[in-house]
Parts: C-alpha cells; sequence; structure tokens
C-alpha cells in the first residue's frame, strides 16, 4: 500500500474536516571516526498524522501503527483534542480550516528519486567509507564522517479533497580529515542521489585544508571574511527561520517588521525559496498540500516579502495567503519556513577571485553551533571549524585558530562585496526525528566586514 | 514483548558476537495555548523495535515501526547484512562486562498525566495563559504544558531481560514583548520548553505558572527599554538554571569519553580533556563538586538500566576540582581500560542506537547559604537569570551565554535591570572562578529537553542538578 493509500484509509476514520499526512521513511546512514566505521543504522518507519478541526480549533494525533484500529484511534484522539481546544477556548478559533485542493487536481512527484539511492544498498556506503579511508591515508591523515541515503514517501489526503503524494530520495557524504595535532579539514556532498558526490574528491578536498603551518592567532575585531558554501549556508539557514517567518513578522517581532521594500542587503544579494528547483532537494508541495512555487524574498537587496501557511495568513490578515511554506499539518504554531533557500550567484570565478582584494582577512570553511542571541536582530553566535585561515595579500597563508563570531546575518549580507558564480548544496543532513533533507544552495561570499568576538584556545 | 525479544536474540545468537533489541512504545502529549488560542493540542504515539548487532568488528543496527515477529526478524537480518557490509577494523574492542540485568523498574509517578481529561489541561492553561496578557506590548505569549510515557523492554545475547516505565510531565510559560525596534523575551520558570520532571501530573499543579505570570509578562516590557549589559570584566553570580546548562555545555558534554575518543568528531565534536586525564586534570576550583547520577530522583535523566542494560548508578566525576571519571558506555570504557561501563549509552526512541548520553550530570551545593546570603556576600556584580542563547566550541572551550535576565547587583541586593545580558569565557578558567555556590536549600534539579547528538540525530532529555553560583573575573555584554 502507497502512502497516499494509506492516508485515504486513515481519512476514512475522520469524524468531521480532518486532513492526513503520511510520511513513511526508509533510510541508512553510516558513521566513520578514526578511519574505522563506527555506527550504521537503517531505518523503516512510517508517521500516520491526523489534524481534526472544531469550530476553528485543532488537535492532533500521530502514530506509526497502520492497522485499522490505530487509524481509528489516531482519528478519533485527534477529534476529541479539537473538541477539548473548542471547550476550553468558550469560542470560535482563528484556525481558517483545512487548504482546499489546488487547481489542477492531485499533486505528483517532484521528479527528485533515485531508484539507486533507493535501494539503501549498504554495499555502497561501505565502498564509499573504504575510499575516504584509503584517501585520507594516504595523506597521513585520518577520516572522519557521514555517509547517509534515504527515500521518504509523503502523502496528504483531507476532506476538503487535496490528494497530494511524492517520493523522493536525497544522499549525503561528508568527510572530515585530521591530523595527530587535530587540525581537520572538511568537504561535503549533497543531492537527490548517491552519484551527486564522488567519495574520492571529498577526501581529497578535506585533506587539502589540513595545513602544516602552525594556526595564527586572530584578536577579537572585525575583519574581511570569505565564507565558503557551507559556511554561508548554515547563517543563510537562521535567516530564513528568523526574517521570514510570517507569524512572526505578523505579530511584530520578525527581523522585516516594517523593513519590506527597504533595502537589507548588497545590491547583489537575490534570495529565493526555488522548491522546485534540481539544484536543491526539491518539493512539490508543503505540510498543507499547497503547491510549492518559487519565491523572491531579497531582490537586489530588497527585502520583497515573508513566507505564509494557512495559519499565519490568517494571522497576519489584509489579504495574505499562504506561500506554500507550511512545515507542520495546519501549520506550525511556530510560524512557516522556506525549505529550499537559493543565493543568486555572482561574478567571481573562484574563491581565489573573492581572496585577492583583502589584505588581512579570514577564510571560513564552516560554522558551528550557530544559535540566535537577538533574533530580531538576525544575531547569531557560534564558532567556526574544520578549515579557518588568515587571509593576508590576496591570499590564504595559513591556518587561523577557531574563532567565534556575534554577527547580524542582515549586516553581512548588507556588506557583501563579491559571490562565486559556482554554488553548492549546503546541508547539515543530521536528520533529528523523520527525515526530511532540506538545504541551502549558495555560492561563496566576501564581506567587508565580520565581527569575530573569542578565540578559541590552542 | 519480552519474550519476543528474548526469542529474537535466540535466533541471532551464534550468527553474531553480540546483539541486543529494544522494543520502546512512546506516548506523548503536547498543549499549549498562545496569545489567546488553543493551537497546539496533539499526541502521539509510537512503537517498534530496534536491533543493534555485532558482526566481526562491525556493528549493525536496524529498526522497524513493524513490532511483530517478522519486523523483528526482517530488522535482526538487516542488522547482520549492514555489520557485515562495514569496512573490517581488525580486532574488535571488547564490550565492558555487565551482569545480565533482569527485572522491572518505574519512575514515580504520583497522578498519572493520561487520566487528566485534555479539558481540563486546556483549561488550566488558558488561565495561565491570560494572566501574561494585558500590555499591548506583549505580541506573544504561551503556557504549555506535555506528558509522555515510555515503555521499554530489552534482552541482549548476554542474558539481559528487563522492562522499565518512565513517566515525565510538566510546563511553563513565555512572554514575547516588541516595540521601538527592540524585541524581548521572558521564560518560566526557564527557557526550552519549561519545567518537566520524572514524575506525574502532581509536577505541574506544583508549578506556580499563574502566580508569576504577571511578573514574567511585565519583565518582557520592562526590558524593551532597559540599558544594555554593560560591557567588561564582572563578578558574576549564575541562577541555578543558568548554572544547569553552563554544567551540560561545558562539563557534560566535554567529559562524554566517545567525545574524548574522537568518536563523535564529525558532528558533536571532541573534547578539551584528554582520555588519561582522570585523577590529575584540574578542571575548576576547589569547590566544584560534580557527580553523574543516573538515581537521582525527578530527573529526566534517571532510569532502572541505561540502554545497554548498565543499572543506573551515581559517579563523581569531579572532586574538589579535579577530574575524577568521563561518561562512558560499555565500548569506550573498554577502550580506554576501565573494568566497567559507566551505564551512560542512551537512545532516542526505538529507531536510534544507543550513544553516550549524559545521564542527571549535577554540581554539588555548597556552603554560601541561600541566594540572598550570597548577594549579600557579592556585594556588586552581575546577576544573569534564564537562558537566551547558547554556544560553546567543538572541543567544549570558549562559550558564550546570554540570558533573558541581567540584573546588577549592588549593596548585596539585586538591582535594576539590564536587557541582552551575555557572559563569555574558557571552562576550565570559568569553572576555577567558582567562589561560591548556595547551600542544599537552593539546589534542585533543571530540566533541559533538547539536547542533540548523534547522526541520525538524537534528541535526549536530562537534567542537572544547581544551585546560584558566583564567579570572579567574567567577561560580561560581550553580544
Amino acid at each position: 500500500m502507497n502512502a497516499l493509500e494509506l492516508a485515504e484509509r486513515a481519512l476514512a476514520h475522520a469524524v468531521g474536516d480532518a486532513q492526513v499526512t503520511v510520511t513513511r521513511e526508509r533510510s541508512l546512514l553510516s558513521r566513520f571516526a578514526r578511519s574505522a566505521p563506527t555506527q550504521a543504522t537503517a531505518v523503516d518507519d512510517v508517521t500516520i498524522h491526523v489534524l481534526a478541526w472544531r469550530d476553528g480549533h485543532t488537535g492532533a494525533a500521530a502514530t506509526n501503527l497502520a492497522d485499522d484500529a490505530s487509524l481509528r484511534d489516531a482519528a478519533v484522539r485527534a477529534d476529541a483534542a479539537a473538541r477539548a481546544s473548542a471547550t476550553a477556548a468558550g469560542r470560535a478559533g482563528d484556525h481558517p480550516g483545512p487548504v482546499r485542493p489546488a487547481a489542477g487536481g492531485a499533486l505528483g512527484d517532484a521528479a527528485a528519486h533515485d531508484a539507486a539511492t533507493a535501494a539503501l544498498d549498504p554495499d555502497v556506503a561501505g565502498t564509499a567509507l573504504a575510499t575516504a579511508f584509503e584517501v585520507c591515508g594516504a595523506a597521513g591523515l585520518e577520516a572522519f564522517g557521514v555517509w547517509t541515503a534515504g527515500e521518504v514517501e509523503s502523502a496528504i489526503a483531507s476532506t476538503a479533497g487535496v490528494r497530494a503524494s511524492e517520493r523522493v530520495t536525497d544522499a549525503y557524504m561528508k568527510v572530515i580529515a585530521r591530523d595527530a595535532r587535530g587540525r581537520s579539514g572538511w568537504a561535503s556532498g549533497a543531492g537527490t542521489g548517491h552519484g551527486a558526490f564522488d567519495a574520492a574528491a571529498l577526501a581529497r578536498d578535506a585533506a587539502a585544508k589540513v595545513r602544516p603551518e602552525d594556526a595564527a592567532e586572530l584578536p577579537p575585531g572585525e575583519y574581511p571574511v570569505v565564507l565558503a558554501p557551507d559556511a554561508l549556508g548554515s547563517l543563510l539557514d537562521f535567516l530564513g527561520d528568523l526574517a521570514f517567518n510570517g507569524l512572526a513578522h505578523a505579530e511584530g517581532r520578525g527581523a522585516l517588521s516594517g523593513r519590506l521594500g527597504a533595502t537589507v542587503a548588497a545590491p547583489g544579494i537575490t534570495l529565493a525559496d526555488a522548491p522546485r528547483s534540481t539544484l536543491t532537494l526539491p518539493r512539490a508541495f508543503d505540510a498543507e498540500g499547497t503547491p510549492k512555487d518559487a519565491l523572491t524574498l531579497i531582490e537586489d537587496g530588497v527585502a520583497r516579502r515573508v513566507v505564509h501557511d494557512s495559519r499565519s495568513a490568517a494571522r497576519a490578515g489584509d489579504g495574505a495567503a499562504s506561500t506554500g511554506h507550511a512545515t507542520a499539518p495546519g501549520g506550525s504554531p511556530y510560524g512557516p519556513s522556506p525549505t529550499n533557500l537559493v543565493l543568486a550567484g555572482g561574478d567571481a570565478a573562484t574563491e581565489a577571485e573573492l581572496l585577492a582584494p583583502i589584505e588581512r582577512g579570514i577564510y571560513v570553511t564552516r560554522l558551528w553551533y550557530v544559535n540566535p542571541v537577538n533574533e530580531h536582530e538576525t544575531l547569531l553566535t557560534g564558532t567556526t571549524r574544520d578549515g579557518t585561515f588568515l587571509i593576508e595579500d590576496g591570499r590564504i597563508v595559513r591556518p587561523l585558530r577557531d574563532v567565534r563570531f556575534t554577527d547580524s546575518v542582515l549586516r553581512i549580507l548588507a556588506a557583501t562585496e563579491a559571490l562565486t558564480s559556482a554554488r553548492h548544496l549546503a546541508c547539515e543532513a543530521d536528520h533529528y526525528g523523520r527525515r526530511f533533507a532540506y538545504g541551502v544552495v549558495c555560492p561563496a561570499l566576501r564581506a567587508s566586514g565580520f565581527r569575530v568576538t573569542g578565540v578559541s584556545p590552542a | 514483548m519480552l519474550e519476543l525479544l528474548t526469542d529474537l536474540i535466540a535466533v541471532a545468537d551464534g550468527r553474531v558476537s553480540y546483539a541486543e533489541a529494544r522494543h520502546v512504545s512512546d506516548r506523548g502529549e503536547g498543549l499549549a495555548v498562545r496569545s489567546g488560542e488553543v493551537d497546539d493540542a496533539g499526541s502521539s504515539t509510537t512503537e517498534g523495535i530496534g536491533v543493534r548487532v555485532r558482526v566481526g568488528g562491525g556493528w549493525g543496527f536496524a529498526a522497524t515501526g513493524d513490532a511483530t515477529r517478522a519486523g523483528a526478524e526482517a530488522a535482526l537480518a538487516q542488522a547482520i547484512a549492514i555489520a557485515e557490509a562495514q569496512p573490517s577494523v581488525g580486532i574488535p574492542t571488547e564490550l565492558a562486562p555487565v551482569a545480565p540485568a533482569r527485572g522491572h523498574w518505574a519512575s514515580p509517578c504520583a497522578i498519572d498525566p493520561f487520566t487528566i481529561s485534555i479539558e481540563e489541561k486546556l483549561a488550566l492553561l488558558s488561565e495561565i495563559e491570560a494572566a501574561l496578557r494585558g500590555d499591548p506590548r506583549v505580541v506573544r505569549t504561551v503556557a504549555s504544558c506535555l506528558s509522555r510515557r515510555v515503555e521499554k523492554a530489552f534482552a541482549s545475547t548476554e542474558g539481559a531481560a528487563f522492562t522499565q516505565v518512565v513517566v515525565q510531565c510538566g510546563g511553563g510559560i513565555q512572554a514575547i514583548a516588541a516595540g521601538d525596534d527592540e524585541v524581548q523575551v521572558r521564560s518560566y520558570p526557564l527557557a526550552h520548553g519549561g519545567d518537566v520532571a520524572a514524575a506525574g501530573w502532581e509536577q505541574m499543579l506544583a508549578l506556580d505558572l499563574r502566580e508569576q505570570a504577571p511578573r514574567i509578562a511585565a519583565e518582557a516590557v520592562e526590558l524593551l527599554t532597559a540599558p544594555p549589559c554593560p560591557e567588561g570584566v564582572r563578578t558574576i553570580v549564575l541562577h541555578g538554571e543558568q548554572l544547569a546548562l553552563q554544567t551540560h555545555e561545558s562539563i557534560g558534554h566535554a567529559l562524554e569519553l566517545d567525545r574524548i575518543l574522537l568518536g563523535e568528531a564529525s558532528y558533536a565534536g571532541t573534547s578539551w580533556v584528554g582520555s588519561r586525564d582522570a585523577g590529575t586534570l584540574r578542571y575548576g576550583s576547589d569547590l566544584l563538586n560534580v557527580t553523574a547520577d543516573a538515581t537521582s530522583p525527578g530527573g529526566l535523566g534517571t532510569f532502572g538500566w541505561d540502554d545497554e542494560g548498565v543499572a543506573a548508578k551515581r559517579t563523581p566525576l569531579i572532586e574538589r576540582g579535579i577530574l575524577q571519571a568521563t561518561l562512558c558506555n560499555r565500548e569506550s570504557a573498554t577502550t580506554v581500560g576501565l573494568g566497567e561501563s559507566g551505564g551512560c549509552a542512551r537512545a532516542d526512541g526505538f529507531s536510534r542506537q544507543p550513544i553516550v548520553r549524559m545521564t542527571n550530570v549535577n554540581v554539588e551545593p555548597g556552603d554560601a547559604g541561600t541566594l540572598a546570603d550570597l548577594l549579600a556576600d557579592t556585594g556588586e556584580g552581575l546577576w544573569f537569570e534564564t537562558n537566551r542563547s547558547w554556544s560553546i566550541d567543538d572541543r567544549r572551550l570558549q562559550f558564550q551565554f546570554a540570558t533573558e535576565i541581567c540584573r546588577e547587583i549592588t549593596g548585596g541586593e539585586l538591582g535594576r535591570l539590564y536587557r541582552n545580558g551575555s557572559y563569555a569565557g574558557i571552562t576550565p578558567e570559568f569553572w576555577g572562578s567558582m567562589d561560591a555556590i548556595c547551600s542544599a536549600s537552593e539546589w534542585r534539579l533543571w530540566s533541559l529537553l533538547n539536547c542533540g547528538k548523534g547522526e541520525p540525530g538524537q534528541v535526549m532529555e536530562v537534567s542537572h542538578g544547581a544551585a546560584p553560583a558566583r564567579f570572579r573575573d567574567v567577561q560580561v555584554g560581550v553580544a
């Protein structure tokens, strides 16, 4: 039984207005450390989520049991929760109810499925690991990292008539090459299939970032910076939640509150959510079954719009409508979010071109433990990791001790001077909970200022 | 279910050098009233089996939501296939010995939270949330609670066969205020999901959320126009909740032996602590005494046995500032020559394999008396309360925290409010500067629901015992 059939089976138990969302995951993830395999995890599971409505209030219930009794139980629990919500509120709620079907009928796949990847062959993983061990070993380094692949089938059926389903695959590998002194380099690859990356090339790229020179130290201050795509991707991922969340915007606490139509970034910055782009991990519809289409968020440095699900659009009023960015059935109480950010590339042919004008600055491969300090200001803090270098006179001269940054993403984008034309799909692929692969497509970037607020000890 | 698992393990015996099977049934309920609307009323039930095997030196783990005999056997076959596909690692590390666990364990629970109707819970939350509203500058208000019941069964090829049940419950409130290009937040009793314990509904009833709500909302508004946190080097006093997170990030994670042995370098990172530092490394001042205690009543890191079948234990980690032990599981214990596991293997549900995790890592109380006594003794400084932002480097050395509340300490009492309070430091220097910690009367467990680690990602809940403590010469106003 496919996911849509299961969703319809569950919907048959619905008491009133309801949406059933089925997510079936099959995945394999192999970890390695010190050039040896450490943990390998295979998951085969399904989530059946029922959202019920009563008088503008919602109730939800989820289960991973697909027998009729469990489906009926989930439907009854969801309806009981919705009734309880209505009773507790004592008045009608503000949820607009299940979304109407998209014009054109049932939604289909986003053409993001690779059969070979869906096979989840553990030998493919084993071979990739062995390759990384060999390449790093030849450079006198140890390999650490992950190889993972997954197939996720999603389906939505609602009493309003929505019928949507898609099967997507994703694959990801990262290699961290490390020497005996603890210095490390990073490379990662991602795509809709494991053919999107080459384990040997990733291992070579990671190894090339482990340099023999002693690391220099830069004191706190503001420095010109070149952010490699993985580093920039981390910042843009946070920006997606902090700046474009339509619910936060409607409540006056979003980073773009009062700033739509204003210049918030350098003229070269054009950021879109492009769920159908094959550069990303494509998605056909959101968690409410609303079709996903490209949406420009920042255009030539000007903030254009925020994203909505049905819940945030209702709260926003003033004609706002869902833009297909629900991250949970019925819309998340925390608000909608873009899932396929794409930053337009620039004119620089290589990262070396970005380095060229910098007299003294920092090259950042990736960032770590990034968290908001002040959401409204898109102020983040985090540290650099696995490849931080000193730039002098237009080139990388030696490693730098890792630094802590505390800076605003919008301020960095406003200080942006140049971008590479080549772009990379930056992913974390940490896969908490049910697998939902996503990433940010972005180039490398040069900005005139990057605020360093601390230095990691040697 | 235990019989199904022991039968499965019998099938595995002879085909593998080690196998364990866990069945986990997890029932959860989350309720929230936000800005006058009941906009979160949901429940979930999941059930499944995870099978972990070792073939030669390779590990394989497969999880299935099909908890039938056929489903379990398919997972076993897949786990074996995965283990056999791993590149050779030479001679595998032995697992530290453990007596086969048998029996049943349950966490204390006076009032089963699932016997309280959703209507009753939402009525309570609605009343609490309403007490947050009133000032138009408060743009978002939240009152929430959660209830959870996790039942586990475990069997292994070494003869373990046990079951255990944990019930968790708790909640919290939050107010967000906005005005003049400034947004501020206040949470109570703590940020990041509220105050949760291994207990029943009695935990929620014991929280004074309704009484505290007006103060929390007023503080959110007051923060909008408060002056910024001063910059410089100051004496600081941390509220117990912030000390708990400080402990979690800069002691708990740093002492995970898998990190120390580089097994987590691909994701969570490594550690500044070495594998042979126990007994010699000065971690902090003489006042620093830390234990890993899986027996702490009400703790979210409390259990009967860990997810490798090792009985709960209380282990001194740091005594008088000197490192004594690390957090380990059966494999990492053997790697460094320990005779037994630290009992710190925990897994997020049935679909993740056990990895090294904190139990309740507690900073033991000192002798500085009450908070009032500590403030009076401090005289001048800054008070930091309720975490807002946290970050630490991948070796758990250089950290930066921000709190919702920062107050001047003047004349031995709490004074004016500052916004955007923050401080930063280096782990051993920071703990070395701790020169006072409140007495047992101020000590309690603080919950933490969102600890992420492992690949695929695992979210784990844990508690940390802490009391307010004082630190000298700390960099403040860093953000």
